[in-house]
């Protein structure tokens, strides 16, 4: 379930990245078209991504329960964290990425 | 046209969500807790053990209690303690009197590990939660009739209020804090959206689960009016032998469980009934505990032979429908959830008590800002917000009192566990008399603060009341106890939060009242 809850926030975080106004307010800038473009795909298949490794971890039923989970909850996360703590906000996001092999390594 | 369906829908998202949104806040947070309740049960009875035994040892030490005190008895039913429920409890049903009639019920709990009795103090526990929250402490049907309507339009509100919400990708990620009226709009929509699966979920399933009770046309009309008649096809009765007059010997039923898991590739036993216990015609029924999956499957069992322990019957595999409905019970329940699942369903529970409480202040809110100049409010939105007050920061009130009392009661007082509940609901009323006395904020911030206090206050409670304190708890890898003070002192600081806000933010708005550009951008804002 940790590995699909770093690959859901980590994906959530891309999305938010992927739109004009959270970056600017992220990041102090407007993203380019191209960035957008690919924040919003990797975004997606993190997404995606973080389905099939609770699918094939915990099979469809549960999987597909442990997955809403963690999206409903890293979503939340995110929502909560952005205008608190927005620079914590995006490091949890790259430490997630980071740490996701390990988790994916300990999960298979 | 679309503009006039939208406002439509926004009209029906805030009405029906404010003629039921007290009820429904209850029902949400009783029905969140209910996720722990057999730990709040453990926390209210410390006296029974945890302990970590295998099941086989378990069953052997009951066989052993109920061939010495119950030997004479007609059936014998054993709940076996898994990692949550800790007591083993057996119960036994004399002999009736006459053919046909019920015979008398003993129930016991013993010692997991030792086989001896132990007496916990009398406590509906966390059952009162669970139990509560679809029957509303009223008399049956009545309570499940309401709260099944409740979730009717909870199902309502949940769908106009996606409807009615115009920017829900856009502000998928929104939350603007310390903006007021704007920030509870976030606020609502947040919770809402990003723990949609959630919601439609849980509303969903309960009326999957009360369906034959609010649709039972088809039934009616293809069993003739007899409902009996559809329960027996359903549920095969687990059909009693006759017992056969002499005596036998009662195999050690431990092996039974091994059996049954292989056979249910992996799923425990959470129950077994033994039928004719003494007699050569003894049969031992296991019941699957459905902790091992999603689909709950409604009275899976295996029947023995008690004496030969040879397989009698195991019950049909289930048919879709059935595994349809045992779905969305399962995952209304969530019994097959882990400890980091249930926390996370925990957690979604209180998501959808805060969506139901934001939108509450936000009917009320936007409606305030018109007479924030006069003195007085008008009548209706003065009893909005008494029923706000009470409803809310009244019930946390009312579940710390419940916890307090059972460690301040009496040990051996008669009628201790219904004292518990009218403790519930005496603190309860008295919120009400106190949000009628106080002044809106005042009373939030009392009420909040008292809150804070009785929950802060818990883990001392229980360590000046019983000798099972946070540091025994801790040090014994007694989680369940642990985690339900942490827990309490957890919400404790959150409310003491909650009430400083609250007393913060009154104080500044005495000073500056409400700008007029902020009541503007909230105009806009509310759809």
């Amino acid at each position: 379930m940790l590995l699909g809850f770093l690959l859901c926030y980590g994906g959530f975080t891309a999305l938010c990245l992927s739109m004009d106004r959270h970056h600017g307010e992220l990041l102090g800038r407007k993203p380019s078209a191209r960035r957008r473009q690919g924040m919003r795909i990797s975004g997606w298949l993190l997404l995606a991504l973080s389905l099939w490794t609770a699918v094939s971890a915990a099979g469809w039923g549960l999987g597909l329960v442990q997955w809403f989970a963690v999206l409903m909850l890293s979503g939340l996360l995110l929502v909560l964290l952005l205008p608190y703590r927005p620079r914590l906000a995006l490091s949890l996001a790259g430490v997630s990425l980071l740490a996701s092999p390990v988790a994916a390594f300990a999960q298979y | 046209m679309k503009e006039g369906f939208r406002q439509a829908m926004a009209w029906l998202h805030t009405w029906a969500g404010l003629i039921f949104g007290w009820l429904l806040f209850a029902i949400f947070l009783t029905g969140t807790l209910a996720y722990f309740k057999d730990e709040i049960s453990h926390w209210m009875q410390p006296e029974i053990p945890a302990r970590s035994v295998t099941s086989e040892a378990s069953l052997t030490l009951a066989q052993q209690y109920l061939q010495q005190h119950a030997a004479g008895a007609s059936r014998w039913l054993i709940d076996l303690p898994d990692a949550r429920e800790p007591g083993l409890s057996v119960r036994w049903q004399q002999t009736p009197a006459k053919r046909g009639e019920r015979g008398q019920f003993t129930e016991k709990r013993l010692d997991p590990q030792t086989g001896a009795e132990v007496q916990g103090r009398e406590t509906r526990g966390g059952d009162f939660f669970y139990r509560f929250h679809f029957q509303l402490q009223m008399p049956y049907p009545w309570g499940r009739w309401l709260s099944t309507i409740a979730a009717m339009v909870m199902f309502v509100a949940l769908i106009s209020g996606i409807i009615t919400h115009k920017k829900i990708f856009k502000d998928f990620f929104t939350f603007r804090p310390r903006k007021g009226q704007r920030s509870w709009l976030d606020g609502h929509n947040a919770v809402g959206v990003l723990v949609l699966p959630f919601h439609l979920m849980i509303t969903y399933s309960s009326l999957v689960i009360f369906m034959a009770m609010v649709m039972p046309a088809s039934i009616l009309a293809s069993y003739k009016g007899d409902v009996r008649v559809f329960y027996d096809e359903v549920f095969p009765a687990a059909n009693t032998p006759e017992p056969a007059g002499k005596p036998g010997q009662l195999a050690a039923m431990a092996p039974l469980l091994e059996q049954a898991r292989q056979l249910w590739s992996g799923g425990g036993v959470g129950r077994l009934t033994v039928n004719n216990p003494g007699d050569a015609n003894a049969t031992v029924v296991l019941f699957r505990d459905g902790a091992d999956r999603v689909v709950h499957d409604f009275g899976s069992a295996l029947t023995f032979n008690g004496v030969t322990g040879q397989l009698l019957d195991t019950t049909a595999q289930q048919p879709l429908p059935m595994a349809i409905s045992g779905a969305f019970y399962g995952l209304h329940m969530g019994h097959f959830a882990g400890p980091v699942l249930r926390w996370l369903y925990f957690i979604c529970g209180l998501a959808g008590t805060a969506m139901i409480g934001t939108g509450l202040v936000i009917w009320l809110g936007k409606r305030q800002l018109k007479h924030v100049k006069s003195a007085v409010m008008p009548f209706e939105l003065r009893l909005v917000e008494v029923l706000n007050i009470a409803s809310m920061s009244g019930l946390l009130l009312a579940v710390a009192a419940f916890f307090w009392a059972n460690r301040l009661l009496p040990v051996d007082m008669a009628g201790r566990a219904d004292w518990e509940v009218n403790g519930f609901f005496i603190v309860w009323g008295l919120s009400v008399l106190h949000a009628m006395a106080r002044r809106g904020r005042a009373a939030w911030v009392d009420q909040l603060a008292l809150a804070a206090l009785l929950f802060c206050a818990v883990p001392l409670l229980n360590a000046m009341t019983t000798p099972y304190h946070l540091a025994v708890t801790l040090a014994q890898g007694d989680w369940a106890m642990a985690g339900f003070e942490l827990t309490c002192l957890g919400s404790g600081v959150f409310l003491a939060w909650a009430a400083w806000k609250m007393q913060r933010s009154a104080h500044v708005r005495s000073v500056t009242r409400t700008p007029r550009g902020q009541s503007i951008a909230l105009e806009r804002g509310a759809h």
